[in-house]
């Protein structure tokens, strides 16, 4: 007798009354989460989309927060008094409203307004969840990377200026690669966070994970096992980002003892 | 004004918060070729704060610097290309940890495209043999010792070919038995006629090396003569005193 027998004979005992053993019922219920009617495929595709998200929303979050820190370190590192530059200081205070309004509301509240209000008439849910997510993710990229543009000793930018190099070049090759090494760990952290923050998007019809759980739920009015299963393989996936940082961070010191 | 002055400072005046802070406070001085002019006073006295000037990492509140005869306050001048001809060596070194001491050495030539890097690696191999440190030449700085790291510091200056080298403090931060040997590459390269402005409490080194020496206090040059007149026969009850202090 094979599984999808055995599955098939507990189901009918269930509905004919009979009480099933312990075993027999995680039997049961495991595989009409995972197995019927080919379930783990809709779990993968969630996971696909999971890390779709997660993939542009991390892009997109990087690039944003690295303009913005750059735009606010420049702004902050200016001489006063000397060239204060006007266009630079309209591109500070964009950066700062940036900032202060996606970090002063919640990310709940963020999805809601942009899959219903500003993209109410788009049926990409995935995208306008990835762009939000991204958007929500830049302004704290932002703040971890100018803590570490910051961080980098100030004598380093004099050196590379007293050799006749451009702001922009010492930036570039000195400042940037420094503050890159110290900011690791939290970027890494802000990561972890951007990836289970995707499960988010389901509120507004994104097809990821948590959607595909619910989806198996409300089929089979079982939850545990869906949400269980869900919960173990978000936790697999960030061991694996969290191996991954840690190789990253050992590999990026080792040059420098 | 003399027409062989490769710096000449005129009024320079630097002021914070307004100008409740006079750290500079109408200095006017000139550098020849090929001179070594050592800057001595108190702490607070504006020396560092004049020698920050002259590449512009300090930009001054009022007054004129020439730099081979052109005026580099001026907003309008790039700055950049006349820093290419000053080097500058720092009290903490700050050499880029992230770099092996030949990308310290070849970094800005190459990246300046005023060398190939062939070209720079081979300049810098012949300036750590000149210094002794041809052998640390793939070691990181965290591997250096704090005299061998401000050697490096003054090769990678001189890596661009400067026409002044601008010392600040150079032996401050290092332990007593680094001293010699940073003090040794800058009085070679001193013999070599490079022309120095150094910032220093080395007053052995001032009367040995310096051709002309300023002594500064409160913003303003208080005296400047030959470093025999200055340290046998100060003029200044200030001077006097300081000289009683550190001598």
């Amino acid at each position: 007798m094979d599984w999808a027998q055995l599955y098939a004979s507990y189901k009918s005992q269930v509905v004919g009354g009979a009480q099933l053993s312990f075993s027999q019922d995680f039997f049961l219920k495991f595989y009409q989460a995972f197995v019927d009617g080919d379930r783990w495929k809709l779990y993968l595709r969630g996971v696909g989309t999971t890390i779709e998200v997660t993939f542009f929303a991390l892009l997109l979050g990087v690039l944003l927060g690295v303009l913005v820190a750059v735009v606010r370190t420049t702004h902050d590192q200016q001489r006063l008094g000397v060239r204060s530059n006007v266009g630079l200081n309209i591109l500070n205070v964009i950066a700062k409203i940036y900032t202060t309004v996606i970090r002063g509301t919640p990310m709940m509240v963020q999805l809601l307004i942009m899959g219903f209000v500003i993209f109410k008439n788009s049926r990409d849910f995935t995208m306008v969840g990835a762009l939000t997510l991204g958007i929500n993710s830049g302004a704290y990229v932002a703040e971890i990377v100018r803590s570490g543009l910051m961080s980098v000793d100030p004598g380093q930018m004099e050196a590379g200026r007293s050799l006749g190099l451009s702001y922009s070049a010492v930036m570039r090759s000195v400042i940037i690669p420094q503050a890159f090494k110290n900011i690791l760990p939290a970027l890494g952290n802000e990561f972890i966070t951007l990836f289970k923050d995707t499960s988010l998007i389901t509120i507004i019809g994104g097809k990821e994970l948590v959607y595909a759980a619910q989806a198996v739920g409300a089929k089979t009015y079982a939850v545990m096992f869906p949400y269980l299963g869900t919960a173990l393989i978000y936790l697999v996936l960030v061991l694996l980002l969290t191996w991954l940082q840690t190789k990253l961070e050992r590999r990026l010191r080792a040059d420098e003892r | 004004m003399n027409g062989n002055a490769l710096i000449s400072v005129t009024d320079l005046k630097k002021y914070y918060k307004g100008d409740k802070i006079k750290a500079l406070d109408g200095v006017s001085a000139e550098i020849n070729k090929g001179e070594v002019v050592v800057v001595i006073g108190p702490s607070g006295s504006g020396k560092s704060t004049f020698l920050r000037c002259l590449n512009l990492l300090e930009v001054p509140t009022g007054g004129q610097i020439l730099f081979n005869g052109v005026d580099i306050t001026d907003p309008k001048t790039n700055i950049d290309l006349h820093r290419q001809k000053m080097g500058m060596v720092f009290q903490h070194f700050n050499l880029f940890p992230h770099m092996t001491v030949l990308g310290n050495m070849t970094f800005a030539p190459v990246k300046l495209k005023l060398m190939t890097k062939p070209e720079a690696e081979k300049q810098a191999m012949e300036l750590l043999k000149r210094v002794g440190l041809e052998d640390r030449a793939n070691a990181f700085p965290a591997q250096l010792s704090g005299g061998q790291k401000q050697r490096i510091a003054i090769v990678r200056a001189l890596c661009m070919n400067p026409d002044v080298m601008l010392f600040d403090e150079p032996t401050s931060a290092l332990d007593p038995e680094m001293v010699g040997e940073v003090l040794d590459v800058m009085r070679e390269l001193a013999h070599d006629g490079m022309t120095m402005v150094v910032v220093t409490h080395e007053m052995g080194f001032a009367r040995e090396v310096g051709s002309r020496v300023i002594f500064m206090d409160g913003g303003k040059i208080v005296e400047e003569n030959t470093p025999a007149e200055i340290f046998d026969h100060p003029q200044s009850d200030r001077l006097q005193s300081f000289l009683a202090k550190v001598l």
